[in-house]
């Protein structure tokens, strides 16, 4: 038998400086205990908000019109302090670094029963259990400012359950994490479902993952969408689609391509083979032939060779080496995704490239020239670079003198520097912007506005590193267009993902970095083929990619499989 | 850049109660004070230098040679030059303010190092329990121990920061007093903000973590005066009342 | 002077106090190594922003900037001239939100440090520069007393050196910061609830303008008895011993008063 342990009674939000619409409006749901749901749906659907509601960080701490109730075992949230809820519900948030608070991470662990003064033997026993299930066995006593990514959000996660809460909600916790990290969150999900009396709410992005749940949840403009078994509710690809997030690829091929039934819709790639088998189809070889083409005729298309390196090493001042040996080119016109997790050496990679950094051992050149005597200055007018988070280079009031900084500072006259800005907030489709806030945009529009900045000084190449991070999918998809866009009308594109679904639809070619070195380059289409290899670098490819590889072929997205098709 | 000054060795000066070590770092600072006396000073830095040795932490000391240094260098010019006195050697330099600019700036320097030979054998935790323990209240030691943390946070996010500005073409190295200061606004406001921007998500993870959920709380570090504590309390106290008795009753 | 201490039961405020510090100390380190050399010493941006944070975070800003200063000090100069440096990093923010609020120089309605006025900025420059003032006031005090520093020689160049920042890159910092901070709703108005935000009352308009006072009789007090009793101004200051009695009291009852004019506030 069951019990209630979350019930949420016609509830609704409305955040103090809300203009218009509510941010949860009459929402009813109960979450039995020992189940494990998810929450997905697009910015500003309420997720978050929802979340809050439910240790009372709504409305106690984020203030604003509230009505209905929230009771989490027997208590009425609203009417409960924020730190004694805590006792009941933990909260995890997707900002890892503002969620740790010591300078050890045993003590991070015990920071929460310190609070609800747990006796110190208790507590010692606790972080020797929390240590062992959040799997960071020997990173006692490490500073937590030194742990990757991934690492500190399972000490965020642990540091959470160390209180021995009765519940767990997770609030968009793998997001800023690479592949290895997501990993990580879900092996540690699926350890706390396993505990009968443990439940767990987990607001995700993730669709792929998702079938492991018992629940699946769709949320929209503040209301539930759709209730049920992952399952079923993973099948209804246009809800998904018109939601705006991404719906799974192979129920939507099948749908798209053949009609088939809702009930009878494959999610996983082996359940799509299988079907693909059932139903007789076969690859039109001719089409396909046509696509393989098409790869060769554009790898025939790029110009000049713009950036060359050789040999490439570097080591940090503090003896890290994290480039070794490495030896890469890129053509005008080309459109390279950079792959591998985070510490690969991804990033210093690509900073040699518009001279941030310089190597330690080999040869950088841009359009000729050698990196170690230009300045940054002068590599700056051919190759641009966009940092993952806007916020760390926007610092004017206006977006006019965001964007005209970079021509401002070379000097350019009134009228160029005009001409210019105009130009980029056209190609980033944000004309009539010009005296808005940047501050006061999405995170999405803000992304725009840094590419902006940076196409403002027209550099033939663009590096952007993780530009979709954070996004959901729809502007997941209108950032990709950009860059797909900006490609198309000449520029280089040099860009750092984690994102396959991205790379197998917009990057020409593909590079893979492990342990400072290239492990596979190459076009999109041949590296994507290779499941197994990918693997070991902690990639998986998208499971549209993933269900042709197993018939064979290598198929990048649902429309090129569709036209590769032949029925039979 | 490494931003943290704690030196993980186990040492007695490690084993000590951080209140200990306050209360010796305090008592260098007004024998320190005291004092005009070349060879005073010169016996006080070796018996701090010693005690700095026994938690080997003089290491640390390198990394500010360069502050040492330039007090030192900067007290002798300024006070030689300055200072006036009977004896010249040339111009306005005389022997007495040589003399005097090394020990104002030995004064300086032995503070210094013994400041820093505290901070290198206590871990911030520890510092901060230990001022609770003297009754200063749990949340100011908690904001105090979290800016500390936070500090290579911050600067590692303006380094990053300031890469972004480099490769939109910031040249923060030319330009005259006033221009070099208004370049400093493109980096200052992506550091505020993005450290600030933090602030709500990091008090709801606090009080979500049960930050204030009672008055009293449990402390899983133990800090506690033993043995060696009471000695070297015990010398402490001497070495500052003796230094008081010669100081107001002798001279 | 209630919020002061009663800010300590909000979380926001907390963890405001650490961030603002956290920032202070962060932009000072970098330039620890060139305070005391005569030529370089004349800008330290990190100066700009306890003026900013004062007025922006209110009692957090200023625990900040002590804090921070503290911090600080940790890389390079940590001694006991330290505590006058806590409590004049303190008074270089809290002076500043105290005089902008209680001075009369701001209209009633428009309290936000917005900086969208000719009037909002005249009064920024005002409370900067006494704010600037008082912590130098306190600083040079504190060495005068211990006889570490002459008192004309610290309070000038501190003061200065305060000040410059605070005007010149304070102003377009607060400027771009405000609205954000307000949209977070971090303002420490907006923060701490209505009652524990101080009223402005006679008493506190009195204190204020005592404030002012004290700052001004004890800074051009003491450095006019330091120049009478042969110190002079800025680096040829140093050209004395510091210990002089009539600055000690006059540069005294400066700091000790502003401290006591704050609590009226």
């Amino acid at each position: 038998m069951s019990e209630n342990i979350i019930e949420l009674k016609n509830l609704s939000f409305r955040y103090k400086d809300q203009k218009e619409g509510k941010a949860l409006s009459d929402v009813n749901l109960t979450i039995d205990k020992g189940e494990f749901v998810l929450v997905m749906g697009p910015s500003g659907a309420g997720k978050s908000t929802m979340a809050k509601c439910l240790n009372g960080l709504v409305p106690r701490f984020n203030r604003g019109e509230y009505e209905g109730e929230t009771i989490v075992n027997g208590n009425i949230a609203k009417d409960t302090n924020v730190s004694t809820m805590a006792k009941e519900i933990g909260l995890v948030f997707q900002d890892f670094e503002s969620q740790l608070f010591s300078t050890n991470t045993k003590l991070e662990i015990a920071f929460g029963p310190e609070n609800f003064q747990v006796p110190r033997d208790e507590i010692h026993k606790r972080i020797l259990e929390m240590f062992e299930l959040v799997d960071l066995k020997g990173m006692e006593n490490r500073q937590p400012s030194t742990l990757s990514g991934g690492e500190k959000q399972r000490l965020a996660i642990g540091s959470v359950l160390s209180t021995y809460p009765k519940i767990v909600c997770m609030d968009e916790p793998t997001t800023d994490l690479d592949p290895l990290g997501k990993i990580g969150i879900f092996n540690i999900a699926s350890k706390l479902h396993a505990d009968e009396d443990f439940t767990l709410i987990i607001i995700e992005h993730e669709t792929e993952e998702s079938l492991n749940a018992d629940r699946l949840i769709l949320m929209q403009e503040g209301k539930i969408l759709r209730d049920g078994k992952p399952r079923d509710v993973l099948r209804e690809i246009e809800v998904m689609d018109n939601l705006g997030i991404m719906s799974l690829q192979i129920p939507k091929y099948f749908k798209e391509k053949f009609g088939v039934e809702k009930a009878d819709l494959p999610l996983t790639p082996e359940e799509g083979v299988e079907q693909f088998t059932a139903l007789g189809c076969a690859f039109d070889e001719q089409q396909y032939k046509q696509l393989l083409d098409a790869d060769a005729k554009r790898e025939e298309s790029y110009g000049e060779e713009l950036i060359h390196v050789e040999g490439l090493e570097h080591v940090y001042s503090n003896g890290n080496k994290a480039l070794n040996g490495m030896d890469f080119s890129v053509r005008d016109g080309e459109f390279v995704a950079i792959l591998g997790h985070n510490g690969s050496g991804k990033t210093t990679m690509v900073k040699h490239f518009n001279g941030l950094l310089t190597p330690t051992a080999g040869k950088v050149t841009v359009k000729g020239f050698d990196t170690t005597s230009t300045s940054i200055f002068e590599i700056g007018k051919h190759v641009g670079y966009v940092f993952q988070n806007p916020d760390h280079q926007i610092f004017s009031d206006t977006v006019y003198e965001e964007i005209a900084f970079s021509p401002k500072i070379r000097g350019c006259s009134e009228e160029e520097i005009d001409i210019r800005v105009k130009e980029a907030l056209a190609s980033v489709g944000m004309s009539g912007f010009e005296e808005e806030d940047p501050f006061s945009m999405t995170k999405g529009q803000r992304q725009r506005i840094a590419v902006a900045s940076v196409l403002s000084a027209r550099p033939e190449v663009i590096i952007l590193d993780e530009p979709t991070t954070g996004l959901d999918y729809k502007e997941q998809k209108q950032m990709m267009d950009l860059v797909k866009k900006l490609n198309q009308q000449g520029h280089t594109i040099i860009m750092i993902t984690h994102t396959m679904w991205v790379v197998s639809e917009y990057a020409h070619k593909v590079a893979v970095i492990k342990d400072g070195k290239m492990m596979m380059y190459g076009k999109t289409r041949d590296v994507f083929s290779k499941d197994e290899e990918l693997a070991k670098s902690f990639l998986k490819t998208p499971h549209i990619v993933n269900m042709s590889n197993r018939l064979g072929q290598t198929i990048l997205s649902v429309d090129e499989l569709k036209r590769c098709t032949k029925e039979g | 850049m490494d931003m943290f000054l704690y030196l993980d060795n186990d040492t007695f000066l490690h084993r000590l109660d951080p209140r200990t070590k306050m209360l010796v770092m305090l008592a260098s600072f007004v024998v320190a004070l005291m004092f005009y006396s070349l060879p005073t000073l010169l016996g006080l830095t070796l018996v701090i230098v010693l005690y700095g040795m026994a938690g080997k932490t003089l290491g640390n000391l390198k990394r500010i040679r360069f502050i040492l240094l330039m007090i030192a260098l900067f007290s002798v010019v300024l006070w030689s030059l300055t200072y006036g006195g009977p004896t010249k050697i040339l111009g306005p330099i005389s022997t007495e303010g040589i003399l005097y600019g090394i020990v104002i700036g030995m004064k300086f320097d032995i503070m210094i190092i013994s400041g820093m030979i505290f901070l290198s054998s206590t871990k911030v935790e520890e510092i901060s329990l230990g001022l609770v323990k003297l009754r200063l209240p749990y949340r100011g030691a908690f904001a105090f121990a979290t800016a500390i943390r936070m500090v290579p946070m911050i600067v590692a996010t303006s380094f990053t920061i300031a890469q972004a500005q480099k490769s939109r073409g910031l040249d923060l190295d030319s330009g005259n007093l006033l221009e070099r200061a208004k370049k400093y606004v493109p980096l200052l406001i992506p550091t505020i903000i993005s450290v600030i921007r933090g602030t709500n998500v990091f008090a709801m993870a606090l009080e979500s973590k049960g930050f204030g959920y009672s008055e009293d709380r449990t402390n899983y570090l133990q800090i506690s005066i033993k043995k060696g504590d009471y000695a070297i309390l015990f010398l402490a106290l001497i070495v500052i009342t003796v230094s008081t008795y010669f100081k107001f009753v002798v001279i | 002077m209630k919020e002061v201490f009663s800010m300590w039961k909000d979380t926001k405020m907390v963890v405001l106090v650490a961030l603002s510090a956290g920032i202070y100390a962060a932009v000072l380190i970098p330039f620890k190594g060139f305070v005391l050399i005569p030529g370089i010493t004349e800008f330290r941006p990190a100066s700009a922003l306890p003026v900013v944070l004062g007025l922006l975070f209110g009692p957090a800003g200023a625990w900040g900037a002590a804090i921070g200063n503290l911090i600080g000090d940790f890389f390079g100069s940590l001694g006991i001239g330290s505590s006058f440096g806590f409590v004049g990093n303190f008074l270089f923010a809290y002076v500043p939100y105290k005089l902008w609020r209680n001075l009369g120089m701001v209209n009633k309605d428009d309290m936000e440090p917005n900086l969208k006025s000719s009037k909002q900025i005249i009064a920024y420059v005002v409370v900067a520069i006494l704010g600037s003032a008082a912590c130098g006031l306190f600083i040079g005090w504190g060495l005068e007393l211990l006889g570490m520093v002459p008192f004309a020689a610290l309070a000038s160049i501190i003061t200065l050196n305060n000040s410059i920042p605070s005007i010149i890159l304070g102003i377009p910092l607060l400027i771009v910061l405000y609205p954000r901070i307000k949209k977070w709703d971090l303002l420490w108005t907006d923060i701490l609830p209505e009652e524990d935000v101080p009223a402005i009352t006679a008493k506190t308009r009195t204190g204020a303008i005592a404030m002012t006072l004290l700052v001004l009789v004890g800074l051009i007090g003491g450095l006019a008895a330091a120049v009478g009793g042969g110190q002079a101004l800025l680096y040829s200051g140093f050209a004395s011993t510091a210990g002089n009695q009539m600055v000690v009291i006059i540069a005294g009852i400066g700091s000790i008063g502003v401290l006591i004019a704050g609590w009226m506030q």
